[in-house]
């Protein structure tokens, strides 16, 4: 077969995996150094594709014959689509190809489970170890983390890569057993729990090494960091009964006792052939978009899964999760801007983590007033209910949630467009 | 205050910002307002009727009454990166940087903060250039050098020796990029990082710059045989191919949504990407009944069969794991 079938199968069977960050890497350059390749800690989007979607690593399986028959997913043992396997050194080819001609800033590579888990992962391993060793390649590298491997693997893949990730996909114990038979939710939290020892541990060294020392003669520098990018899972949103409410707090619980840097949720795509135990059609995407938005306000906000669904079921469709929260929470608003502690600003819909400190900076020098928001482009619509100024107060301070709902959702059709 | 006020205008010329810098310097020092200068953008030639020629220290009056302002590393950043704005609407870069040094000279320091009048217009501006530099990181194109032969100006320019262009000759990697702002050296930079001793040459419109590994060597304006070979470059390089292909089956075709590609990647880049002709075909795809599966047709249309337990492919893994 040649490679560029191999890579059209390879991609197509890839592109259920929603990560695409080459963020989070520690600044590496190849000025004057043999080997290509830089990082910066900033990601780099290097395409769209119309699906909305960043092109921002070469994204591929190593291969797609799986052992595994997990019924969501198109590489299933028992699904019939056409099958192929790169060897490392086509995969090292096309990095280094498409690296250069500036379409990707690395590799995220994934595999289907051949022969053993461990030797999947020995598979991966090499690749990435080519990379690093051979091309000196500095570009970002996301390994996927196969959770039944043998820890030493996943011990030594985190040397080469800045990122790994396994995927949970379910959040709950039982739909894990009826349609991923062959995954263990026991087996992929230990696999997270040794990544983040690792983890924390490398970056403890390295903020002694940034207390101690200069840099350049400390020789703890050189000590192999692990992972710096840090860990990533994916759920898979739709394809079974699961709702919204145990998704977010399955993934707050995740953020807290693995530290991972970000959850994907995938909403659950239609496939060739799909097993009768999935749903015929697809959620819709405003669902997977609520869900970014909500793991959003836990990451950044000071949210709590339960603040924004105190009750089980799925977010608002119609409205967006801080504004849902704010129209819930009458009490807590209209928020004084000259007065209120920051995180109280982050809450009020339509200010961004970005204006909050604006206005912070700005207050220490003068009252806010009424223009200062439209200055700072923030989402005038939703705020005027929820704010006051120096020289504004909302006239809808008595109004019933229900009504300023009403005027909220009404009158801006345009607000409502996917993502 | 306005007594004392000297009446004559200023004419005062800066093609870069290190230029502006230096004189607004004098300015400041020598307390001349923002409404007495008319400032002028280096190969701008807009002149002011009444203005006295240009302003050079001698003509200014002594710096006793002026105000020495120290900035911020990060405020001077804010200025230079606003400076590197184009707009063919506005001319005023200078005029608006020396407003803002002149308010925060005087202890207005609001002047550079994004709620006011002039700081949120410096903000803006300074926004753009970093979103464009970022641009230049991400949509940038090189392709590698057409066999020597191929080169279309080679054989004319034969005769004519010094045309024969060393650096053009030299360069793996050859991109052209348009970009709307001054970004070039940001992006050049970039690369440098990244590509680490291959050799590159970068083309647009205005400047070039090409990188041999060890340091840059800045064209300006671009010369005419680096736009060329930049341009013909685009059509010879057969890895875009392969490239091309991943594009296509990276594409889920289930989940079209052609307004955020357009938000994030603006069309006026797709025609120096080599899969920019690609979008439409595979928007066109989706809408018309591409839309009901993930997988990419053409791999829908490839024999495929399941696996069976006994392949060879695979042997004793689902028994390796029930003994854990």
């Amino acid at each position: 077969m040649e490679l560029i079938d191999k890579l059209s199968i390879l991609a197509d069977a890839a592109k259920y995996d929603a990560s695409c960050a080459s963020s989070g890497a520690p600044t590496r350059s190849s000025r004057g150094k043999a080997g290509l390749g830089a990082s910066s800690g900033m990601g780099i989007c290097h395409s769209f594709t119309p699906d909305g979607r960043c092109v921002s690593l070469l994204k591929v399986l190593l291969t797609n014959f799986c052992l595994f028959d997990c019924q969501y997913c198109i590489n299933r043992r028992s699904s019939s689509i056409p099958r192929a396997r790169f060897t490392p050194e086509e995969v090292v080819r096309l990095t280094l190809s498409f690296y250069r001609r500036n379409t990707i800033s690395g590799l995220f590579l994934s595999s289907g489970i051949i022969r053993s888990s461990d030797y999947t992962m020995e598979q991966l391993i090499q690749v990435a170890r080519q990379l690093r060793e051979t091309h000196q390649f500095r570009g970002y590298i996301h390994l996927k983390a196969i959770p039944e491997a043998d820890p030493a693997l996943i011990e030594e893949a985190g040397r080469y890569a800045d990122r790994l990730s396994a995927n949970i996909e379910l959040p709950t114990l039982t739909s894990l057993k009826t349609l991923a038979p062959e995954k263990e939710l026991g087996t992929i939290h230990s696999a997270m729990g040794q990544m983040r020892q690792r983890i924390d541990a490398a970056n403890d060294d390295a903020q002694r090494d940034a207390k101690h020392l200069p840099r350049s003669a400390n020789p703890k520098r050189l000590a192999p960091r692990y992972a710096p990018g840090g860990q990533s899972t994916q759920m898979i949103v739709g394809a079974d009964a699961t709702d919204d409410r145990t998704i977010l707090q399955s993934a707050q619980h995740l953020y807290q006792r693995f530290r991972l840097k970000r959850v994907y949720y995938s909403a659950f795509s239609p496939i060739p052939e799909s097993p009768s135990g999935l749903p015929p059609a697809a959620p819709p995407l405003l669902r997977e978009h609520r869900l970014y938005q909500a793991d959003f306000l836990i990451r950044g906000y000071g949210f709590q899964a339960e603040e924004l669904l105190n009750r089980p079921g799925n977010l608002d469709l119609e409205v967006d999760p801080k504004l849902a929260w704010a129209l819930d929470h009458r009490e807590h608003f209209p928020v004084d801007l000259n007065r209120a502690e920051p995180a109280m600003i982050a809450r009020v819909p339509g200010i961004g983590l970005r204006s909050v400190q604006r206005l912070i900076d700005l207050r220490r020098q003068r009252r806010i007033r009424y223009q200062d928001l439209i200055a700072l482009r923030c989402r005038m619509a939703s705020l005027r209910p929820f704010v006051t100024t120096q020289d504004y107060r909302p006239a809808e301070i008595q109004w019933e949630s229900s009504r300023l709902r009403r005027q909220l959702t009404a009158p801006q059709p345009a607000q409502m467009a996917l993502l | 205050m306005t007594a004392t006020r000297s009446d004559a205008r200023h004419v005062a010329r800066a093609t870069d910002f290190t230029e502006w810098r230096q004189r607004a310097r004098q300015l400041l020092q020598a307390g001349i307002q923002p409404a007495d200068i008319t400032w002028q953008d280096g190969d701008a030639l807009h002149d002011d009727l009444f203005a006295t020629p240009a302003a050079d220290s001698a003509a200014l009056p002594p710096a006793d009454r002026g105000a020495r302002l120290t900035l911020s590393r990060d405020q001077l950043a804010l200025l230079e990166q606003s400076a590197r704005y184009r707009d063919d609407a506005c001319h005023d870069r200078w005029s608006l940087l020396y407003r803002i040094v002149w308010r925060l000279a005087r202890g207005d320091t609001a002047a550079s903060h994004p709620a006011d009048s002039d700081g949120s217009e410096l903000h803006r501006r300074a926004h753009a250039v970093r979103r464009e530099a970022h641009h230049m990181h991400a949509f940038l194109r090189f392709h590698r050098e057409a066999p020597k032969g191929n080169v279309a100006s080679g054989d004319e320019a034969s005769g004519d020796e010094t045309s024969r262009d060393i650096v053009l000759r030299d360069s793996e990697f050859l991109a052209w990029f348009e970009p709307a702002h001054d970004v070039l050296d940001l992006g050049a930079e970039h690369f440098a990082d990244r590509l680490g001793s291959s050799r590159f040459l970068i083309a647009t419109p205005r400047g070039g710059v090409a990188w041999n590994g060890h340091e840059f060597d800045y064209r300006m304006p671009c010369p005419v045989a680096w736009a060329e070979a930049a341009r013909t470059a685009m059509t010879g390089d057969d890895d875009h191919a392969l490239w091309r292909a991943y594009f296509v089956s990276t594409f889920n075709p289930a989940r079209l949504n052609s307004r955020v590609m357009t938000q994030h990647m603006p069309q006026r880049f797709w025609r120096q990407l080599s899969e920019g002709d690609l979008i439409p075909t595979l928007e066109a795809g989706a809408r018309h009944g591409g839309q009901r599966l993930a997988q990419v047709a053409s791999v829908g249309q490839r024999d495929g069969k399941p696996i069976s337990l006994r392949n060879n492919y695979v042997s004793h893994t689902l028994s390796a794991k029930g003994n854990k």
